[in-house]
């Protein structure tokens, strides 16, 4: 037990002492920042004036209702709010395809003074009729600037029709005034202050942080495996230390390293996520996000999960990867051979996030629950949705731990022998061998 | 007779595809120093790996200090230099010999104050708070052999101890060996350079292929092999004396260095036989002498017949 201590002590040392963890540690945040705080910044500066010509063929007040709903849409709120459309409005009756044809020609080039409008828009009648209406524009691809043009033009559309069924004008006003949904969630059936969308951004991070921690410190414990190996360290230590001392004291070494840094992390999120209006209105950005400024309330509870399954998954990966590491003789070999590890948690966690965030109570989230390579992702993720049942929580932590237990059996067996072999990394069948034999 | 510190019993290990050590037997008496010995791919490496609990032998036991037990579990009693050297590179030099004091089972204080007092003997103590990696090739090798001692151990293990050191270090490094044996530690060391065991050792066991061909101590087995030695030192003709000491009639073995020689005399024949022969021949002598056979021609003639061998006694005479 004292030379476990001494391994884990040397392991946590070590680490938190060296260059590498300094840095990434004070990179992580300004990294984390950067993911969330430049997308936004990018959307706020980068959202260029779309200039529309609408041709319209339509008759009666089709095209001045598109045009004032256009110059209405806005992008950014509050005070940073500017116009989001440059709209100009030819009526071109009967001469439509000639005007299109033409502009057409001067659209998509690179931009200058010769260059053409960002897109065109046809309104005839047939088309209010239909719901259909043509767009051309060199923005088509952008999903953003689709959805926005689509909610725009429902306004107008939904308008003009109710005016040619003879609605009255104030009537008209009240219809077309947009709604706004006010979402709260609900748990454990209290409604709770969080809203929807803070839910969702928690559920992501968290899982997303489990992702990232699993591989990333995973990762150092097969490389620093392979280190002991490369430098041949491993021979005196294993003349004192049996193979599972030294596996497990890098494994817990290294996992409390990595509580370490994510606790800083996570204090370094709370301080930006509190501040990030403020951060956000110094670089004078109009958020158009607000998820991402509200403060998630996040639970004790939920917390409590997160980190038990996080060291479950940490324990069931990290056994693997340090058996990666005593297999291999070098870094090129592991860069292969890690491949399968690192595949099993993309997938474990692809597999879980999106049918989870989509139906939390559904049958493959129950499923994913109980499977002890996903469970690690599937459980923190639907926990922040929704708190599981008692049962179901027991049932799947003690899932993972046999999970992790035979995962850390499997992977003791193939350091023992790995540790001491030099060379041609093995064959799966040699492997095989190992594990069977012991 | 004491009880040995180590003791095989019929050893096997087998390696896929190959037999490492076989049925190996051996005793290593308390006190002194002993060396095994024998070429490259003998076996020494694997012999120590399964008598310190690295490897399980496939078939035998082995016992340390009259316990059946690992010797992991008794690694506090046992000192180990294994051939691949390694540290950690980014560690500081003491923060690495407090840890492999710990890994040996003795407490962190304790540690400590060894490595100190160590790398004040080793003359290291300005290097103590640097990075390992910041230490010369030589340095780096004093570290390890502390690191190797510093629980003071009664079982000291060295493989290839002076493979790679410098004469100082050689030197630093043998005269700790013998201190620690005068003081009724045992060493043990595995090593192919002959010169080295001959002068250090009371104990040897040659072993080659895994096998053991000779064991016991120094001055038995030199009396055992009987026969009279004769060592020459040539000043001119060394071609003709060459000539002559292929006579089978005079000399029944040759181990000859071209300035030098050492040969076992034809049971009929004596020394002044091979003298006036000599003489007569013109052939300059510095040195005729007769003197004990060497470690090599012993350890030579029992490897005999070992294909192995015939590389690697070229590199390691």
């Amino acid at each position: 037990m004292r030379k476990l201590v001494a391994v884990i002590r040397r392991e946590f040392v070590e680490r938190v002492r060296s260059r590498a963890f300094v840095i990434s540690t004070i990179l992580g945040p300004v990294l984390m920042g950067v993911m969330i705080g430049l997308p936004l910044y990018l959307t706020g500066r980068e959202t260029m004036v779309r200039r529309i010509v609408v041709l319209d063929g339509a008759s009666g007040t089709f095209g001045e209702r598109t045009q004032k709903a256009l110059n209405e849409a806005r992008v950014g709120s509050g005070g940073g709010a500017r116009e989001r459309y440059a709209v100009q409005v030819l009526r071109v009756a009967g001469r439509i395809q000639a005007v299109r044809d033409s502009l057409i020609r001067t659209m998509g080039l690179p931009k200058g003074p010769a260059s053409g409008p960002d897109g065109l828009l046809i309104l005839t009648d047939e088309a209010l009729g239909s719901g259909t209406l043509t767009y051309l524009g060199s923005n088509v691809s952008s999903l953003t600037d689709m959805e926005t043009l689509e909610a725009t033009l429902q306004g107008a559309v939904l308008a003009e029709r109710l005016s040619r069924a003879k609605v009255d004008s104030v009537v008209l006003q009240n219809v077309a005034a947009p709604i706004r949904l006010e979402k709260a969630k609900v748990t454990n059936g209290r409604v709770s202050a969080e809203g929807a969308e803070s839910s969702f951004f928690l559920s992501y991070t968290v899982s997303l942080v489990l992702y990232f921690a699993l591989v990333v410190y995973g990762v150092q414990v097969m490389s620093s495996t392979l280190e002991e190996k490369t430098n041949r360290i491993v021979e005196v230590l294993s003349s004192s230390l049996t193979p599972s001392q030294l596996m497990f004291g890098k494994v817990i070494g290294v996992g409390a390293v990595g509580l370490f840094q994510l606790t800083i992390w996570a204090a370094a999120a709370l301080y930006l996520t509190m501040n990030l209006p403020a951060i956000l209105g110094s670089i004078h950005v109009a958020s158009e996000v607000p998820t991402a400024a509200s403060l998630p309330a996040v639970g004790t509870d939920l917390v409590l999960v997160s980190l038990v399954f996080f060291l479950l998954g940490f324990f069931l990966y990290a056994g693997l990867y340090a058996a990666i590491g005593a297999m291999c003789s070098s870094h090129q070999d592991t860069q292969q051979a890690n491949a399968p590890v690192t595949m099993l948690i993309v997938v474990s966690f692809i597999v879980s996030l999106f049918p989870i965030l989509n139906e939390p109570q559904g049958t493959l989230a129950r499923v994913l629950t109980f499977v002890p390579f996903a469970a690690p992702f599937a459980v923190p993720l639907r926990y922040s949705i929704a708190p599981l049942s008692a049962p179901d929580l027991l049932f799947s932590v003690l899932c993972t731990v046999f999970g992790a237990m035979g995962s850390i059996w499997v992977a003791a067996r193939i350091y023992r022998v790995g540790i001491l072999s030099y060379g041609k990394r093995p064959t799966f069948r040699e492997v095989a061998r190992w594990i069977a034999r012991g | 007779m004491p009880e040995p510190v180590i003791s095989l019993e019929r050893v096997t290990k087998r390696f896929a595809g190959h037999t490492a050590v076989e049925s190996l037997s051996l005793d290593v008496p308390q006190g002194g120093i002993f060396g095994l010995l024998g070429p490259n791919g003998a076996g020494k490496t694997t012999t120590i790996r399964v008598l310190l609990g690295i490897l399980a032998p496939d078939e035998g036991s082995v016992r340390l200090f009259g316990h059946e037990s690992d010797g992991r579990a008794l690694s506090a009693r046992i000192g180990y230099l294994p051939e691949e050297r390694g540290l950690y590179k980014k560690m500081r030099v003491l923060d690495h010999l407090i840890f492999l004091g710990e890994t040996r089972g003795i407490g962190r204080a304790a540690s400590r104050a060894k490595a100190t007092l160590w790398l004040e003997r080793m003359g290291l103590t300005a290097w103590s708070a640097r990075p390992v990696e910041d230490l010369s090739k030589g340095m780096q090798q004093k570290v390890q052999f502390i690191g190797a001692l510093l629980h003071d151990p009664e079982l000291l293990i060295l493989d290839e101890p002076f493979s790679g050191l410098d004469p100082v270090n050689s030197q630093v490094m043998k005269d700790v060996i013998v201190a620690l044996a005068r003081e009724g530690r045992t060493v043990l060391f595995s090593t192919h350079i002959m010169e080295q065991a001959e002068r250090m050792c009371d104990h040897i066991a040659i072993i080659a292929r895994g096998r053991k061909v000779l064991d016991g101590s120094l001055v038995e087995i030199k009396r055992n092999v009987g026969g009279q030695h004769i060592a020459l030192g040539f000043t001119r003709n060394a071609s003709e004396a060459s000539r002559i000491l292929q006579d089978r009639s005079l000399v029944a073995k040759l181990d000859d260095y071209g300035a030098s020689a050492e040969v076992e005399l034809a049971s009929d024949a004596n020394s002044d036989h091979l003298l006036r022969a000599l003489v007569a021949a013109g052939v300059g002598l510095c040195r005729f002498e007769l003197v004990e056979p060497s470690l090599q021609s012993i350890f030579l003639s029992a490897v005999a017949g070992d294909s192995e061998l015939s590389t690697s006694q070229t590199t390691n005479a």
